[in-house]
């Protein structure tokens, strides 16, 4: 950020420059906020909607602008709009508190997301900490929402966010810990720094143990977002709503601008860790130029983790909440432990990394896509052919598709 | 040693299953969608394409009914009142009221059956939400009609001639299976219209 | 709300038993099914099932609307499968009279009775992985299940209120081309059950929430009077189509899925599920000879309007996609049955949650209503 203020503030110095560094994190965190977080999280919603509705055979909401795109305003809208109910019996203050403590809890980790190599609000020395602190702050408006709301399914919901949230902390931090130590850094920029444009120069490809980091880190991070499979939080089928059942208008909107919006702070966080960052080749030393292209590459994978992540919650059942807690201690750490433990014999063994190896694990991972693709072709083959339209009476007549 | 083969085992299996559910909910992206958005984007109203045998809201011909009463007895919730007196001057029956309750019609279909002309049918509308109960009873006498007396010879009245031969048609092809011989496996109580399909047979 | 009694742990702490209200308006309890969960956290002690809320006195009913008119009041008995109820009352009501269905009514009623097993078991197992978080696989359940709809809907004019069947056979002969369209639904639907099976029958956080669950082993399922897939699924091999054959259920050739434990015991919940994804493949088998034997004729016998069923009591079973459907008609040979009793496979169903919740978890409890596919309706009747 200071860099890049640099060449915008030309050769000011003294105060002047220190007030133009805080104009332009202040600035910037505006737009962020502002401009990119809160829209995000709805167009977040829209998107899921969309990309349910396709994998579900159905078209999704499509009727309040482009492709139904502007439907998340009017959600929004209609939300701001509503009554705002408070139950007799709640708990009042700690009620109306609870989402604000989750909004600050998942705003809050914006200010160490990197956008491009210069755009960031703030890079701290300790920025993956940060992140990792912060966001524990979401726990406990979850759980001030699930006890204030003197609902028993409330009070069921908050507990299992708490329990899910603190336990997945674990493997989450333990999985973050091979790209820490790959980069010799806890800044987010310095982490990204460590990588390369290239696939293969990716920490993810460094060897099998970091392609595991990557795998722990990204469900663990699921879980700690309270997304499906491990949306037992909100549960609908078990606890209503969970945490959020007595919310209603802004209130309930909140929590889930909050979580949805998490869906951003988790592709960042995996792209950052693992999948290079911003890095893209050197094409030019035009400092706006180069920080477009690493805007649009940052934020591509990023927005490819959150397709992932919708993606999966369509096709995943939910786990039970004993099954949550075996696979985190069970399963998971273990995992992370022999992940972070292999990563450090590896920098042991070879200090300067092995080509070979980054290559043979890159190819891993693009044997299972192509084995992937074979396996949607095999679905999609397997398929008969129905003319739907064919079974209905009206055939001859033609419904629409 | 079992325990860490059934450890290895838990982990290499979820991560195929959901491995090959990914992949099954990804082929999706490559199909069509199979919802169509009611009402307004259809290329043909939703009723045009339903079946000739669809038991939508009940319509009554009055130009055909013979005020035989087999409809309202036929009716498991007595949702039909029909109210008949006997003209002495001319001999003629005089259907003074007929009317259908459709917020208590659960069509089922029972009516139609025994009518001998085909007056109460079906037809494919469904949209009848209204705003009171009262708008749901249809009353198809506004003023006391002469019943219909079927003629020993076909019928020439060129007013009624079409009515009827909808009424006869609708009976072929819905309410009497049992008067038609059946022949063939595809055999079809639709022969009106064969080419395009029992939808096209309206 | 009252505290039942006072838990205490290991160390003697007194902890009070949370009573917990699920339904009648709950997300997962199909139609309004209302649960009273004594639950020590996450751990039930108890589900006691509340049955009533849809009661709609259809047994009551018959005894006012005649032999005939009762017809469209035996598709609310289960609405998720009228055609099997339909089925029951024109046999009870033939039994009684000695009417003898003509074979093509027959071979009519075994079509629409199997495609509507299929439409419930569709629904039974999609809303199964509603219930446990899966999302997808519903909707594509529902989609087969609209396809068939539409079949039905040209068979009989309605999509879920069937009143397809006669006293004495069949209201419509099939029409025309319906075989042939049957025929190419089916070829479209083999593969569609294999790949909802992949994805989410043998998904593998889908069958540990299942697998070990709720077992019934075969004597409790008797002991209990569980019937249908229920049955099968705790490895009772009997069923009313084959052991007290119907209708022309004889001349098909079909196995009768049975729960084996799979994936973990025999009689858990996964194996319930399973047992409906088999019997759906079964009952396409049945389709299919159906389809291609269906013999010429009638479809209904001549059954006069004013039925009137000779003085006697009858006792009719048949396999409705929820299980052994008993119908207990006593006529007193007016033009009213004097007494009608429907004894449904979701009550009985209903009846054994109670027993089976015990220690249980609260998320269990959804996977146990859903496996045994219990419809509200059904309960109460």
């Amino acid at each position: 950020m200071q860099a890049f203020l640099d060449t915008l503030l030309g050769d000011a110095a003294g105060l002047e420059r220190q007030l133009g560094y805080l104009a332009g994190m202040v600035v910037f965190g505006a737009v962020v906020v502002f401009g990119f977080v809160l829209p995000f999280a709805g167009i977040v919603t829209w998107a899921e909607r969309r990309i349910w509705a396709r994998i579900q055979s159905r078209v999704g909401p499509n009727r309040v602008g482009p492709f139904g795109f502007l439907q998340w305003l009017a959600d929004g809208v209609k939300n701001i709009l509503k009554e705002d109910i408070i139950p007799t019996v709640a708990d009042r203050p700690l009620f109306r508190f609870a989402p604000y403590v989750v909004m600050v809890g998942f705003v809050g980790a914006f200010v160490c997301v990197p956008f491009s190599g210069d755009l960031i609000i703030a890079d701290l020395n300790i920025g993956i900490l940060y992140i990792t602190a912060v966001t524990s702050l979401v726990v406990v408006g979850i759980l001030m929402a699930g006890w204030s709301s003197n609902n028993r399914w409330s009070l069921l919901g908050g507990i299992r966010a708490a329990t899910q949230i603190i336990s997945y902390e674990i493997p989450a931090s333990l999985a973050i810990f091979p790209a820490v130590l790959l980069s010799g850094t806890l800044s987010m920029q310095g982490i990204i720094g460590e990588q390369g444009a290239a696939p293969w120069q990716w920490h993810m490809f460094h060897s099998p143990f970091t392609l595991l980091g990557f795998g722990l880190f990204f469900t663990a991070a699921l879980a700690e977002g309270n997304r499906t499979p491990f949306d037992l939080a909100e549960a609908e089928s078990e606890l209503v709503a969970g945490f959020a059942t007595e919310y209603s208008g802004m209130r309930s909107t909140l929590f889930f601008m909050a979580e949805w919006g998490n869906l951003y702070v988790i592709g960042a966080l995996v792209t950052t860790l693992y999948l290079g960052g911003w890095q893209v080749p050197q094409f030019t030393y035009n400092p706006v130029l180069m920080n477009l292209a690493q805007v649009g590459v940052f934020m591509g994978k990023s927005l490819a983790c959150v397709f992932f992540m919708i993606w999966l919650r369509a096709t995943l059942p939910r786990v039970r909440v004993d099954q949550l807690m075996a696979m985190c201690w069970k399963y998971m750490v273990p995992l992370a432990m022999l992940s972070v433990l292999g990563t450090a014999t590896m920098m042991v063994a070879l200090p300067n990394g092995s080509h070979t190896l980054r290559m043979a694990t890159f190819a891993v991972v693009v044997g299972v896509v192509i084995r992937f693709a074979f396996k949607v072709r095999f679905h999609l083959k397997r398929a008969r052919k129905l003319d739907y339209t064919s079974l209905s009476p009206g055939a001859s007549q033609g419904l629409s598709s | 040693m079992s325990a860490v083969t059934s450890w290895l085992q838990n982990v290499t299996t979820s991560c195929s299953t959901v491995f090959e559910g990914l992949s099954i909910t990804f082929s999706h992206f490559f199909r069509k969608p199979y919802t169509v958005e009611y009402p307004d984007r259809m290329e043909t109203r939703v009723q045009d394409t339903l079946p000739f045998r669809y038991r939508g809201m009940l319509e009554v011909d009055l130009e055909i009914c013979t005020g035989c009463l087999a409809c309202e007895r036929a009716c498991p919730i007595e949702c039909i009142v029909i109210d008949t007196t006997k003209d002495k001057a001319t001999r003629q029956l005089i259907i003074n009221r007929f009317d259908i309750d459709l917020a208590k019609c659960m069509y089922c279909g029972l009516c139609s059956e025994p009518c001998p002309t085909g007056s109460i049918h079906h037809t494919r509308e469904f949209e009848g939400s209204d705003y009171s109960l009262e708008s749901m009873m249809r009353r198809y006498v506004k003023f006391p009609v002469a019943a219909y007396k079927p003629k020993k010879t076909a019928e020439d009245d060129p007013e009624i001639m079409p009515v009827l031969e909808r009424g006869m048609r609708y009976l072929d092809e819905y309410a009497q299976p049992e008067a038609k011989p059946a022949s063939g496996t595809t055999s079809s109580s639709d022969t009106a219209d064969p080419g395009s399909g029992p939808g096209g047979a309206a | 709300m009252s505290v039942e009694l006072e838990v205490h742990d290991s160390q003697g702490l007194a902890t009070e038993e949370m009573t917990l209200n699920m339904g009648p308006q709950h997300p997962s309890t199909h139609g309004v099914l209302r649960f009273i969960v004594k639950a020590d956290g996450e751990v039930m002690r108890r589900a006691i099932p509340d049955i009533g809320y849809l009661h709609r006195s259809i047994e009551k009913i018959a005894e006012k609307v005649g032999w005939h008119g009762f017809m469209p009041y035996t598709d609310r008995v289960d609405y998720v499968a009228a055609m099997a109820c339909n089925q029951g009352w024109a046999m009870a009501a033939e039994r009684l009279a000695d009417i003898e269905v003509p074979r093509r009514g027959e071979y009519c009623r075994v079509i629409a009775a199997e495609l509507s097993r299929i439409c419930s078991h569709l629904l039974g197992v999609g809303a199964m992985g509603m219930d446990l978080g899966a999302i997808t696989p519903f909707t594509h359940a529902i989609r087969e299940r609209e396809m068939i709809m539409d079949l039905i809907e040209e068979l009989c004019g309605a999509r879920l209120t069937f009143n397809y069947m006669r006293i004495g056979g069949v209201a419509w002969d099939l029409p025309h081309g319906y075989v042939e369209k049957v025929s190419h639904y089916l070829d479209h639907f083999e593969p569609v059950i294999e790949e909802f099976n992949q994805l989410l029958g043998l998904n593998r956080i889908y069958v540990k929430r299942l697998a070990d669950v709720a077992t019934v082993d075969a004597d409790m399922a008797i002991a209990w009077g569980l019937v249908g897939p229920n049955l099968r699924g705790s490895g009772v091999d009997f069923d009313v189509r084959r052991d007290i054959p119907y209708s022309v259920y004889e001349d098909f050739d079909f196995d009768v899925p049975v729960g084996s434990g799979e994936m973990g015991t025999t009689g858990d919940c996964w194996d319930r599920y399973i047992v409906r994804i088999r019997e759906m493949d079964e009952s396409m088998r049945i389709l299919r000879q159906a389809l291609a034997g269906i013999p010429e004729g009638p479809v209904i016998a001549r059954v006069p309007r004013n039925f009137k069923p000779p003085v006697g009591d009858v006792h009719v079973k048949i396999e409705a996609p929820r299980g052994e459907q008993s119908w207990y008609v006593s006529s007193d040979g007016s033009e009213y049955p004097h007494r009608v009793h429907i004894r449904t496979g979701s009550f009985t169903a209903m009846g054994i949650i109670d027993r089976l919740s015990r220690g249980l978890m609260i998320a269990d409890l959804v996977a146990v209503i859903a496996s045994m596919d219990i419809v509200a309706p059904e309960v109460d009747r």
